[in-house]
């Protein structure tokens, strides 16, 4: 337990926090608990890089004791196990903590990096193991998490970015935007040497911007099963509409950057995933559709002119012929594959296009998505997880389908929004290949 | 009796031909200047034209929002405005040095405060349409957090955002101009207080309501249990 600044290591162990208190020490539990059990012949350091909480965070870190060796069979460690715990500066957010976890690592000349979310419940001293193992033993310079979620859990993850993520640069990460990672120190510089830190990224953009770099970039990235994914009920102090920005608009940014990347990939494939599986009892998650449906209905009345913007005609239209379904609150509100896929597309070109509105059109997605979420409730209601696992394949496929409509759009060879134009039928397009 | 007439008659005549030749040159040459002007003016629309497509200013008036700065009232086509801008403005300076020439001081009275006005009167567009645009930017941010918070009335407060803006910059270019100042600044503090009190009288009487509603909005959670984290977004 020592808060001396050790000069290098081997692994580094990230957990950015911020008002934590109550769920960091069992994280901090787990980390050491993971280092001594699988890594005692690897110097290791964990960093807290925290936003300035006030509950007492960063002593709990410091305090928390140490599982008890001989209860959990820990062998000896050969090194001393060390603890810092420090505010970052820059723009509050995740990412900014993350860029100070990178540098010290970078500083220490560690190996890998592993990062954990300050408020999870469920994480265990495996989760190290699996999140760093691949880095350390084999080839690997980003370990995705892959966790076992509630079917109404991740939405955003299942109705947008990794089908989006997956379609454009054709590898199957379930869950692109997990929080927990395992990185390499190649790739942790890598990322300390771009300069867009300042922007979505330093939020809750910096997920999605870890791993589309990881996969545009050629690294080598896999999948480790962590079993259930289980957060603190604490909400994290934003609103939806900036995290659905976030995110979605650093996925849009990194679009322009690596445009040169996704046009040429088609169809996708699987990335090796490591762990034994099995499953677990998930809490239920509480969803009101009647709340999402009323959202989109209002948006339906005020938003229409803003979605004009991003959106063309034929499928503005076909999104506002769901009104009176919404607003009769039917059952039979559904929003089909194909046409979600269209208005991301359609969001994604038009946010290049579109630089100063560009947050006014993330923003404006927001009911959208609530209507998106709505109806997969609606069909999934009675379904178990393989089937909802099989619905979301089934909207990754549409996606990727659809591809070629994102392509033309991207490559200004079609006419601009709210002009007439053809959107593709899915079922004309070739399919290439699933694999 | 006749002939005092025909005398009358034939110095009115002889003045007026005097004062025809006199002023004809002028009126010749203004004439002249003015066809001039029009021709180089629409030389000048013809190369701007040409010249806009080729450079990329709709695509970044569209990237800008400065397209929209209307709010779909009407487009704003950035080529066609620069043309007709250059157009309108070569064509004044013609009807300026046509008036110019006829020697009149009223008219070189009134050319001399048109080019003394005319930088005023620009700056004055200018914050005229920069409040256009900020009021439409301002407006739809307004109309989207309200309608992500799913307030009331959201159209009515993103409405009256854009009437804020937009006449807080009449305000400014009035003044600017010294036009009806104290008209409207009058005007303005009036409407400022007015919605202030606006503001305080809904705020006193509406307030059970209000409380009413936020509780409403509060409990609906409660119908189904927990809420849904934000987490569960992620």
């Amino acid at each position: 337990m020592l808060d001396t600044i050790p000069h290098e290591t081997d692994i580094v162990v990230g957990i950015p926090s911020f008002n934590n208190a109550r769920t960091i020490s069992h994280v901090v539990r787990a980390a050491v608990a993971g280092l001594q059990k699988y890594f005692p012949q690897f110097r290791a350091v964990i960093i807290n890089s925290d936003g300035g909480s006030t509950d007492g965070t960063r002593e709990t870190v410091l305090n928390t004791p140490a599982e008890d060796a001989g209860i959990l069979f820990l062998p000896t460690p050969m090194f001393p196990l060390h603890r810092l715990s420090m505010p970052y500066h820059g723009i509050p957010g995740k990412g900014s903590a993350f860029r100070m976890i990178f540098g010290m690592a970078r500083d220490m000349r560690a190996r890998a990096c592993v990062l954990l979310d300050a408020d999870l419940r469920s994480v265990t001293p495996e989760w190290i193991d699996m999140l760093l193992r691949p880095v350390l033993f084999g080839r690997y310079d980003f370990v995705a998490p892959y966790y076992r979620r509630h079917k109404y859990d991740g939405t955003i993850t299942n109705s947008i970015v990794y089908p989006l993520t997956r379609a454009l640069y054709g590898k199957r990460v379930r869950q692109p935007i997990g929080g927990d990672f395992g990185v390499s120190i190649r790739l942790v510089e890598r990322y300390l040497k771009r300069d867009d830190w300042e922007t979505d990224v330093a939020r809750y953009g910096i997920d999605i911007w870890m791993t589309t770099i990881a996969l545009a970039e050629g690294y080598h990235v896999c999948q480790s099963f962590l079993g259930a994914k289980i957060h603190d009920a604490k909400d994290p102090g934003a609103d939806l509409s900036a995290m659905l920005q976030q995110v979605v608009g650093s996925v849009f940014t990194l679009m322009r950057e690596y445009g040169g990347v996704w046009q040429r990939v088609q169809g996708s494939e699987d990335v090796e995933m490591f762990g034994f599986r099995f499953e677990v009892g998930l809490e239920p998650v509480p969803v009101n559709v009647r709340r999402m449906l009323d959202h989109f209905e209002q948006a339906c009345a005020d938003l229409k002119d803003v979605w004009a913007l991003a959106l063309r005609r034929e499928t503005l239209a076909e999104i506002l012929k769901l009104r009176a379904p919404a607003a009769e609150g039917s059952a039979q509100f559904h929003l089909p594959d194909e046409l979600w896929a269209r208005t991301i597309y359609e969001f994604a070109h038009s946010s290049r296009e579109r630089g100063v509105e560009r947050g006014q059109l993330l923003r404006s997605l927001t009911p959208l998505y609530m209507a998106r979420v709505a109806s997969f409730v609606l069909e999934t209601e009675s379904v178990n997880s393989a089937d909802v696992e099989e619905k979301i394949e089934s909207l990754c496929r549409t996606f990727e389908e659809l591809k070629p409509y994102l392509v033309q759009l991207w490559t200004g060879k079609s006419a601009a929004p709210a002009q007439a134009a053809s959107p593709p039928e899915a079922s004309k397009l070739e399919v290439k290949a699933h694999d | 009796m006749i002939e005092a007439l025909r005398l009358i008659l034939r110095t009115t005549l002889d003045r007026l031909w005097e004062q025809a030749v006199n002023y004809l040159p002028s009126i010749l040459a203004s004439v002249i200047i003015l066809a001039v002007a029009w021709l180089i003016a629409a030389l000048m629309r013809f190369l701007v034209l040409r010249l806009f497509r080729g450079a990329a200013i709709d695509r970044f008036l569209r990237t800008s929002g400065l397209n929209s700065v209307t709010g779909g009232v009407f487009s704003l086509g950035a080529t066609r405005l620069a043309a007709a801008v250059c157009f309108w403005g070569v064509l004044l300076v013609g009807v300026m040095t046509a008036l110019s020439t006829l020697n009149s001081a009223l008219i070189a009275r009134l050319t001399e405060q048109a080019v003394m006005l005319l930088p005023k009167l620009v700056t004055a567009a200018i914050i005229v349409l920069g409040g256009l645009w900020l009021g439409q930017y301002l407006s739809r941010s307004a109309l989207i957090w309200a309608c992500n918070q799913r307030l009331p009335s959201a159209h009515n407060l993103a409405g009256l955002v854009r009437i804020a803006v937009v006449f807080l910059s009449v305000v400014v270019a009035a003044d600017h101009l010294n036009f009806a100042r104290g008209v409207f600044l009058s005007a303005f503090v009036i409407c400022l207080a007015g919605i202030v009190l606006a503001i305080s009288l809904s705020a006193g009487l509406g307030r059970h309501d209000m409380l009413n509603w936020l509780s409403r909005r509060e409990s609906r959670p409660e119908e189904t249990g927990r809420e849904w984290s934000l987490w569960n977004h992620l």
